[in-house]
């Protein structure tokens, strides 16, 4: 039996892909529930006002740069979680592939995009 | 001599391929409640992550002015916000759980107990969303 | 003749003659509600069919040899009573995830050199002479990590660990475990020699927290506990500022 195998040293990219997972757990957790229920549900029912079912009060809240930040937060970060979450899922599933640096390049390279995307668009509608 | 000269090979061989590898059914996780549970939340990523970019679109609508401005209120969305609603609420409730028994920390060189770590999570949740939908209502108001 | 009988069924496979396992069935007498499966097996064994081929030692749940699939969960078999299973049949198999040698015997070397690769033992930067005393703990220092010490390497928690099945590159729960035990011991200075096995690729971060192998762990351990704190702290290193300072 072999006993010296391959090196071994502390995966400092695995290290902080975990991070971003756990923290983006944390936020999608905490914030997307509520989101979903007032947004998704209590809002389109016309159970109670919510300031996306009307121009005016959707554009002035938009226009607050902390409600940017909050947004920023609350779209971005679950992204590094969903990432990692799906592609060890496709591993589960028997997607060995999803291992593969590519694999992480299309995966973790998906959440950097859309962190760009969502920076794009909350400056460019209704700039500060 | 002939049996002794295989004895000899199969001592240097290693005895392996006499082995029966394992090889992992491709439906190992609808074989056990736990592991389909497990599945469950590892796949409410996918729903959440479209009710996200549906938010990324209602806001970018946000943009293309007063007239062309109409919000989302076809039965679809609400039956979709529904199915998201609870895929939400399991990850909320697996992950703010799980983290009771990840999370440690010593206070007056005393470990918290995991239970208090995982009702501080909770306590975090029901505030974070009651000021969020306080601010979503409030401000509806003009 | 006993009037109750348990059927049987377990996993035969020789590897001389066999291409793949087959299950064969035996009907045991069921005399005593105390007995387990583990008496089943020798019941077969001394009085139905000698060549049937398992692991065993202690017969009181501490040596960890005797771990086998019972209905498909994995389990200690002398921890395993029949009155659970009576009248159904009870299926032995040898333990999932692990290449089979002959019948219900499994091949455990990768296990073993995980076990000696995470380091299981209290090392010191430099040995204090006898002369010097000893190491002195206290209750509370014990009690950090107590529950990880309990583990018997019966290998269960690697056979309920679908990630290692996938994959059996993947460190696996009770080396890491056990790891943690010494790394969270007061005595212990080895931290940095175990962090680079555990956390390389196929180490502590191919954990997707399955949470099973602390679910089936005859000894209360919590492999995935353990797990999930070492990505936790190894992480802190790096976040907090003077975190990775020995």
């Amino acid at each position: 039996m072999s006993e010296a195998v391959k090196p071994q040293r502390l995966a400092l990219m695995h290290l902080f892909w975990w991070f971003m997972f756990a923290q983006g757990g944390v936020i999608a957790a905490l914030l997307i529930p509520v989101h979903v229920l007032v947004q998704g549900i209590l809002g389109p029912l016309g159970i109670v006002p919510v300031v996306d079912r009307h121009y005016d009060t959707w554009v002035s809240v938009l226009g607050n740069p902390l409600v940017k930040l909050y947004l920023l937060v609350l779209i971005a970060f679950p992204f590094f979680h969903f990432a990692h979450r799906l592609r060890y899922l496709l591993v589960d599933f028997g997607v060995p592939a999803a291992k593969s640096v590519p694999a992480q390049v299309v995966f973790y390279g998906g959440a950097v995009v859309v962190t760009l995307v969502t920076v794009y668009i909350l400056l460019t509608t209704v700039p500060i | 001599m002939t049996t002794e000269a295989t004895a000899e090979a199969t001592t240097e061989a290693p005895a392996a391929p006499r082995e029966y590898s394992w090889r992992m059914p491709a439906n190992w996780w609808t074989r056990n409640r736990h592991y389909f549970l497990y599945t469950v939340r590892e796949f409410t990523a996918l729903p959440l992550a479209l009710w996200l970019l549906w938010l990324l679109v209602e806001i970018r609508r946000a943009g293309d002015g007063p007239a062309r401005y109409a919000p989302h209120s076809s039965t679809a969305f609400v039956v979709f916000s529904v199915v998201v609603l609870a895929f939400a609420l399991y990850h909320s409730y697996t992950f703010l759980t799980l983290a009771g028994t990840i999370l440690h920390f010593k206070v007056l060189d005393r470990p918290v107990p995991a239970r208090l770590i995982v009702l501080s999570q909770f306590a975090a949740w029901a505030a974070a969303s009651v000021v969020v939908a306080f601010v979503l209502i409030w401000f509806a108001h003009e | 003749m006993p009037d109750k009988t348990i059927t049987v069924r377990a996993t035969r496979f020789d590897p001389e003659r066999d291409r793949e396992p087959r299950m064969q069935s035996y009907e045991v007498p069921f005399t005593d509600e105390s007995m387990v499966v583990l008496d089943a097996l020798n019941h077969v064994k001394s009085h139905i069919d000698g060549s049937l081929s398992y692991r065993w030692s202690c017969r009181m749940g501490i040596c960890g040899s005797c771990g086998m699939m019972v209905n498909g969960t994995p389990k200690l078999t002398c921890n395993a009573f029949l009155r659970d299973y009576w009248p159904r049949p009870v299926v032995v198999q040898p333990l999932n995830n692990f290449p089979i040698i002959r019948d219900l015997v499994i091949d455990m070397d990768d296990f073993m050199h995980k076990l000696k690769s995470i380091k299981p033992w209290i090392i010191r930067k430099q040995e204090l002479p006898l002369g010097a005393g000893e190491h002195r703990q206290s209750n509370e220092q014990i009690d950090d990590f107590r529950q990880f010490s309990e583990c018997i390497n019966c290998m269960l928690c690697y056979a309920a660990c679908p990630v290692y099945g996938l994959n059996n590159e993947f460190l696996g729960p009770a080396a890491t475990a056990l790891a943690r035990r010494y790394n969270l011991d007061s005595r212990d200075q080895g931290l940095k020699e175990r962090l680079p096995v555990l956390g390389e690729a196929e180490g502590i971060w191919e954990c997707s927290f399955v949470g099973e192998c602390s679910v089936v762990c005859p000894k209360g351990v919590d492999p995935a506990k353990a797990i999930q704190q070492t990505k936790l702290d190894t992480t802190m290193r790096f976040v907090l500022p003077y975190g990775n300072r020995e």
